[in-house]
């Protein structure tokens, strides 16, 4: 085993380069079994999951070990499995969005604001500027909150505890303001197909503002112990690679892209509700290891903030924030189809809607962003891995797996 | 590696000085939010029991159960919402769709039990600490899913209505319907309030998907009036309407009227077009060609007895061609109607009083059964001085001329004296024969006045003036026309009916110079055809009859409407009519065996 | 768009034209061309991005529709590719040699509507659902409810009554029973007659 002063622990120099040239789209070398001799005592197989320090929801890892390296992997799923896509057909265009926001626990304004977004644009419906405002600041919380968490997962996975505990109280500041405007926490079921529910209470932008700067003193925080760490720098530079060519064939979006130099960021490319009045650039990488995705994701939550600002110095004063849909008890979607995508903190999440122009969904498809990032991406990536970066490899590939089995 | 990664992580060591973030106590310190959707509360007094918050469950957590203390009554079913916490997720649809806001949301979000059973509960009648609480998720009405106005009827403006006798109202198109036709719940309390209790979330359903012809069937399954009733029903049904609560009732009058108007001109073909009635050997007179008799006629005739009505008029309709003035319900459309009915087989003689022409006991040989539905049509005089002065007409009296086609001239200044909606009719009516100056006199105030507020508003717009508070005393004869001497009133303590009574104030007459008075102060039965026969009569002149069957004392004879009940409206009377059908139709079956 | 649609409808016949907003068109191509149509997309026209492939039960009409989703990154315009598949007969060229990330649709549309697309890597493997023998969830016919009530076994003790029916047994059940009886004798004549 190789050890460098700078890179990361291991990385067999024989698995990348059998890596590197094997990427001609002639040669797809992701549709090959890897052909390993099980019986010849070599090997051992480890089950990571589903219930594990080290692994971001419930989602199982088959590894099989040759003494510390990763030879083998193969995801497993299905833990998580609710059939929400079957429910929503047996459900009225307004009774599915209370089940839509259970599709990703820590970010279920994505889903919201998607299926309403699908049912608006179906049905017609247009949502007044106010409401649009609002749902980009809910987004906008969301990610901070979400993405802070995904920090302290990362941090955890390294066994840097205390920035996971630091990140999960800071988390639920932001989820006591969801309470408030919301009424509910974790699930908040306030964007739905016609506007948002209620306005914004008295007093909110300043008690925003107080939390906002909690935020912030935790990032300053968050660099000092976590990415100005000897340890951490160590174990995560230069590990988990992705190299750039991977982006394209495995559809990789979000942070991990943007770490690996390719700059998607849906509120950019294809912008909707109000992000194309608001200030911002895309946050772009190169290195596309660990340390480099985790960075990003710190910048990132730091740009967020700086938008909740923005949005709440610019949002209209007064204004109706719902408009008021047909009866609901009889409302008949008009047939078509449609594919709506948001940028959740994972990457590009969207949802594709057909109606059949009755009082059911036909389908609703919820792509998630890391449906290809946790199957297909992650066997690959492990591959050379030692066992004890596979957790930060995962969490850094930010998998959530509620969104990949719905 | 430099030094400062390796110093900096021991920059968290800071926080062992910092105040921790977790709240000691956090059951007792920290309440929801205010908006927090936490334990349901229901208000049981302004629940209707509409099953709404069932229906929207998106989990079917709520089942609607009966409960102690809350019966069904009009507008209420009784059922109160009990809700399976093992299933609901806290969504606040049910908050958000409730028609009358009785369900709400605590900010509570504690509850321990062992037993698990306590957690499918009834809000509002279980006893739980959180019960009435103020804070927690209330319905806004930006919030509210339903949608509270109604869909005006468009009508003719006033300044051009009140110089014609053409109809007022213009009619649904099709948008108007189905906007209107999709605010309904489908919870089903109307039909309890509607006297034949018509299957109405059936039809507004059938507007809904476009099914005018089985709208039309449903329709006539209860009421073979449904296009009259469409422009002149009292509709009950909008008063117990769950939607009336925090808003405008579903315009159950006019969607019935939209049902009829687009399938009028196919009526016979879709209701009767391949119609086979099981023939019967026995008949049945039915004496009164107004809606009761007509409707009775229908369903006798459709259980396959020999039915023939008898109608002293020149043509039938009762008080819907005689009491009601053309301009809400236009003669063509009553004709069309009883037409519709004397098609399938129904007898009818008009021209034919009983009692004069042919005798009551004539009559009862000759028939199986006999059912007896004059109506209440002889006007109430006021038991003043100067009623035969010339000028001084009875309302109903007058009502009836102008549906034979009169046009008698009252002159510029009219007075009408009355509150319900015959004195309605009248002074809107003689607006339209050109008087310039119309006043009523009404001896209660507006709040007491039993006619339909849609009727006083429209009167309102076309130009009539309303005096209340005052009843004429004395009519005398100038030679420019009549002088009625009033006096003014005030309430005093309620009389039998519940509505106070006025008292007069001394001292406070005063004259008014008018070219006609026309009395619209109430009707009575006219029951002289039954006089030397043995069917009882009560002192007021109605019929006796037994409340659950319609028949009289005499076996065979039956009666309905407001001969036997006094004046009411005309879907009691075709209620009456539909009841007393099958009842004559289990006695004859019963003699027959 | 309007010159990619274009293109596609002259080279491979593409059908069904349908612009949805200005970034996003569907269009329907038969079975045959459909890989051939993704290719070009993918290496002509600038969609390089695999969106997603999913499907739609059609049982009425006897189909089931495949829509892959691709996306521009350049012109930023997302194209939806419709195919139609016979439902007695749902198989489909596997797209995995264009992107690895097709594998991972594809397995799932195996396990939840039963379509095959035969030599994509893994595509029999149950990827959701461990240990199911009943039919592939997703297709219309399979009844979630029938299914949760006859494998669980639901909480006793629920009973809803409906408000008409209460307010009909407790307030007028003689003008109930007048109703109804004289509705099915009008209803039975209508459909007595013309026999």
């Amino acid at each position: 085993m190789k050890s460098g002063a700078s890179s990361a622990i291991t990385v067999p120099t024989e698995a990348h380069s059998d890596r590197t040239d094997r990427l001609s789209p002639w040669n797809p070398f992701w549709a090959r079994e890897t052909e390993l001799d099980l019986d010849s005592g070599r090997y051992v197989k480890i089950w990571q999951g589903p219930q594990h320090p080290g692994v971001t929801g419930n989602m199982a890892l088959e590894v099989t070990l040759e003494g510390d390296v990763v030879r083998d992997c193969k995801t497993h799923i299905g833990y998580l499995h609710r059939g929400f896509e079957k429910l929503m057909e047996r459900r009225k265009w307004i009774q599915c969005f209370p089940i839509v926001c259970r599709i990703c626990v820590p970010e279920p304004d994505t889903n919201e604001y998607l299926f309403a977004a699908g049912v608006e644009e179906l049905s017609g419906v247009e949502i007044p500027v106010k409401a649009a405002w609002l749902r980009a600041l809910v987004l906008e919380m969301i990610r901070v909150a979400s993405m802070t968490m995904g920090l302290g997962g990362q941090a955890g996975a390294y066994g840097l505890g205390i920035v996971g505990q630091w990140a999960v109280v800071h988390r639920d500041y932001m989820l006591d303001l969801f309470e408030e405007l919301t009424g509910g926490r974790v699930y908040h079921m306030y964007i739905l197909p016609g506007g948002v529910r209620q306005d914004l209470p008295e007093g909110f932008s300043g008690r925003m503002e107080k939390v906002l700067r909690m935020f912030e003193n935790l990032i300053v925080d968050i660099e000092k112990v976590m990415f100005d760490n000897a340890v951490f720098k160590a174990r995560t530079k230069g590990s988990g690679v992705l190299p750039r060519e991977w982006v394209e064939p495995f559809g990789v979006t979000g942070t991990t892209a943007r770490a690996a130099g390719v700059p998607l960021d849906v509120r950019k490319d294809n912008p909707y509700l109000i992000y194309d009045q608001l200030d911002f650039e895309k946050i772009v990488g190169g290195e596309s290891d660990i340390y480099e995705r985790a960075f990003l994701r710190k910048e990132e939550i730091l740009m967020s903030i700086r938008l909740i600002r923005q949005i709440l110095k610019r949002m209209p004063g007064e204004g109706p924030v719902r408009r008021k849909l047909p009866n609901v008890l009889h409302w008949q979607v008009q047939a078509g189809e449609t594919y709506v995508r948001a940028e959740s903190g994972r990457g590009e999440m969207g949802y594709y809607m057909v109606s059949d122009g009755g009082e059911y969904p036909r389908r609703v498809h919820v792509r998630g962003a890391s449906y290809t990032h946790a199957m297909a991406l992650l066997e690959q990536m492990a591959r050379g891995q030692s066992i004890a970066d596979i957790a930060g490899l995962m969490v850094s590939l930010q998998t959530c797996p509620p969104e990949i089995e719905r | 590696m430099s030094l400062k990664d390796v110093i900096s992580p021991f920059y968290a060591w800071k926080k062992t000085l910092d105040k921790p973030y977790t709240i000691k106590n956090p059951i007792a310190e920290r309440e929801g939010a205010e908006r927090y959707r936490g334990f349901h509360t229901n208000d049981v007094e302004k629940c209707i029991g509409c099953g709404t918050c069932e229906e929207i469950c998106q989990n079917e957590a709520i089942d609607m159960v009966p409960v102690q203390g809350a019966d069904p009554q009009r507008g209420d079913s009784g059922l109160r919402p009990k809700i399976d916490y093992g299933r609901c997720c806290w969504c606040a649809l049910c908050v958000d769709v409730c028609p009358t806001g009785s369900l709400g949301m605590s900010n509570e979000y504690k509850w321990v039990t062992p037993d698990a059973e306590e957690y499918g509960f009834i809000p509002g009648v279980d006893i739980k600490p959180w019960n009435g609480a103020e804070k927690g998720y209330k319905r806004s009405d930006e919030a509210w899913l339903l949608r509270p106005g109604l869909k005006n009827m468009p009508v003719v403006e006033p300044e051009e209505r009140r110089q014609t006798f053409d109809e007022m109202a213009l009619g649904y198109n099709d948008n108007l319907a189905l906007l209107e036709a999709n605010r309904c719940l489908e919870c089903g309390i109307c039909v309890e309030a509607c006297p034949t209790h018509m299957d109405i979330p059936q039809y507004i359903k059938a507007i809904r998907e476009n099914r005018l012809e089985d709208g039309l069937q449903i329709l006539y399954d209860t009421n073979p009036f449904s296009e009259s009733c469409g422009r002149i029903c009292t509709a009950h049904c909008q008063d117990a309407c769950a939607m009336a609560h925090n808003g405008d009732a579903i315009g159950i009058r006019w969607l019935k009227r939209y049902i009829t108007d687009n399938t009028w001109q196919r009526r016979d073909d879709i209701l009767h077009g391949d119609n086979r009635i099981t023939e019967r050997e026995k008949s049945v007179a039915i004496i009164g060609g107004g809606p009761s008799g007509l409707s009775a006629a229908y369903y006798l005739r459709q259980q396959g007895y020999t039915v023939t009505v008898y109608e002293k008029h020149d043509k039938a309709g009762g008080m819907l061609r005689y009491g009601i003035p053309e301009y809400r319900l236009p003669k063509a459309v009553l004709d069309r109607e009883i037409e519709t009915i004397t098609r399938i087989g129904v007898q009818l003689k008009t021209g034919v009083a009983i009692g004069g022409d042919i005798s009551f006991e004539q009559l009862r040989r000759e028939n199986d059964a006999v059912y007896i539905a004059v109506g209440a049509q002889k006007g109430t005089a006021m038991p003043i001085e100067g009623m035969e002065t010339p000028g001084v007409y009875i309302g109903v009296d007058f009502l009836d001329r102008i549906a034979a086609g009169e046009r008698p001239d009252i002159g510029s200044r009219v007075l009408v004296v009355g509150g319900g909606n015959t004195a309605m009719d009248v002074c809107r009516s003689s607006v339209r024969l050109g008087a310039a100056e119309v006043s009523v006199l009404y001896r209660r105030t507006e709040k007491e006045m039993p006619a339909n507020a849609e009727e006083i508003e429209e009167a309102r717009e076309e130009g009539v003036r309303f005096d209340f508070l005052v009843s004429p005393v004395r009519i005398s004869r100038l030679e420019t026309g009549l002088r009625v001497e009033c006096r003014r009133m005030k309430l005093g303590e309620p009389d039998a009916s519940g509505r106070r009574r006025p008292v007069p104030l001394e001292g406070s007459e005063f004259t008014l110079d008018v070219d006609s008075c026309i009395m619209a102060i109430g009707q009575k039965v006219d029951s002289s055809m039954a006089h030397g026969t043995d069917v009882h009569i009560t002192r007021w002149g109605t019929f006796e009859v037994d409340a659950e069957t319609l028949q009289t004392n005499v076996p065979g004879v039956f009666a309905g409407g407001d001969c036997e009940s006094g004046p009411d409206d005309a879907i009691k009377a075709i209620a009456d009519g539909k009841k007393a059908a099958w009842f004559i139709a289990k006695y004859l079956q019963a003699e027959h065996n | 768009m309007d010159l990619i649609l274009n293109e596609l409808e002259n080279r491979f016949g593409v059908t069904n034209r349908d612009e949805r907003r200005n970034d996003l068109s569907f269009a329907t191509v038969g079975r045959q061309t459909a890989v051939e149509v993704i290719t070009w997309l993918r290496d002509y026209a600038g969609f390089r991005h695999l969106v997603m492939i999913s499907a739609v039960d059609y049982p009425e009409r006897d189909s089931i529709q495949l829509t892959y989703l691709l996306h521009n990154h350049q012109t930023r315009k997302d194209i939806g590719l419709r195919v139609v598949l016979d439902r007695r007969e749902k198989t489909m060229d596997s797209i995995h040699h264009l992107w690895a990330g097709a594998q991972v649709y594809q397995r799932e549309l195996r396990e939840m509507f039963g379509i095959d697309f035969p030599g994509s890597p893994g595509v029999d493997k149950p990827m959701i659902l461990e240990g199911w023998r009943e039919m592939p969830p997703m297709l219309k016919e399979f009844d979630t409810k029938k299914y949760s009530e006859e494998t669980y076994f639901p909480r006793p003790g629920r009973f809803t009554m409906e408000p008409q029916t209460v307010m009909e047994n407790k307030l007028y059940p003689i003008e109930t029973e007048v109703k109804n009886e004289i509705r099915s004798i009008v209803r039975d004549n209508r459909s007595n007659g013309g026999a």
